[in-house]
């Protein structure tokens, strides 16, 4: 809609979102009014009272959420299988593990967000994060449990 | 501050009464002519644009530089003139 088939009324109330001081709508105002807010649209397209608000974390979250997690799980699985032998080596493979799971999805969605148009797959995707975090943490949890058994015997012994 | 010129002193010390447009301070010949092809032909049609703008300046300055292609120095110096006459007489 053209800013000439708005009311007064209407232009009254644009010009008070921009934020412009104004004065009474009349035939002689009318036009510096409209040409006034047509600068203002330039500068700052996104109206303030738009209820479709633009959130840049959604944006650069979007994923293909089909194989990603799927390559992601079996790496986790991959690393539990190695954790339980070492001692030494667990807290190492434990913080690569994580790291390498926020590494991936960092590119993912960097690479993702260019390609594609904005989708709402973004709370998906947390969901998932958060359940991959949660079985990292019970199976650090397990591991931990058991070297402590381990650590008791020798104890024991003497 | 620049200093006021005779045709502003001589504005701001009377009531305007029928004065054309040319009669303000900073509206030659060319600006208002033009002032005149849109209507504006007595200095109090200009005051009550100025009045109903709320003798807001940027709001007053953008107006003359759109209806009559004023520059920066004449829409200053119509301001400055209406504003003393007003804060004078109205």
């Amino acid at each position: 809609m053209s800013l000439s088939e708005k009311s007064d009324e209407e232009i009254s109330k644009l010009l008070a979102e921009y934020g412009i001081k104004h004065g009474p709508i009349v035939d002689s105002t009318r036009k510096l009014y409209e040409r006034k807010l047509e600068v203002a649209m330039e500068n700052a397209p996104v109206e303030p009272s738009s209820d479709k608000t633009y959130y840049r974390e959604e944006a650069e979250e979007i994923t293909y959420i089909t194989y990603s997690p799927v390559r992601q799980e079996s790496d986790v699985l991959k690393r539990r299988g190695n954790i339980e032998p070492d001692e030494d080596e667990e807290s190492d493979q434990e913080t690569e593990a994580p790291v390498q799971i926020a590494n991936r999805t960092a590119n993912h969605s960097a690479v993702r967000s260019r390609e594609l148009d904005r989708k709402s797959g973004g709370s998906v995707w947390k969901v998932i994060r958060l359940l991959l975090l949660a079985v990292l943490a019970a199976a650090l949890y397990y591991a931990y449990c058991r070297v402590l058994k381990n650590e008791e015997n020798p104890f024991n012994i003497q | 501050m620049s200093s006021t010129s005779q045709k502003h002193k001589d504005f701001v010390a009377e009531p305007m009464g029928e004065k054309p447009v040319g009669a303000l301070a900073g509206i030659g010949d060319a600006l208002g002519g033009r002032l005149e092809e849109k209507g504006f032909d007595k200095a109090y049609v200009v005051l009550g644009q100025f009045l109903v703008l709320k003798k807001d300046e940027e709001l007053f300055r953008d107006w003359l530089k759109d209806t009559c292609r004023a520059n920066v120095k004449q829409q200053g110096d119509c301001y400055g003139c209406l504003k003393e006459w007003c804060d004078a007489f109205l």
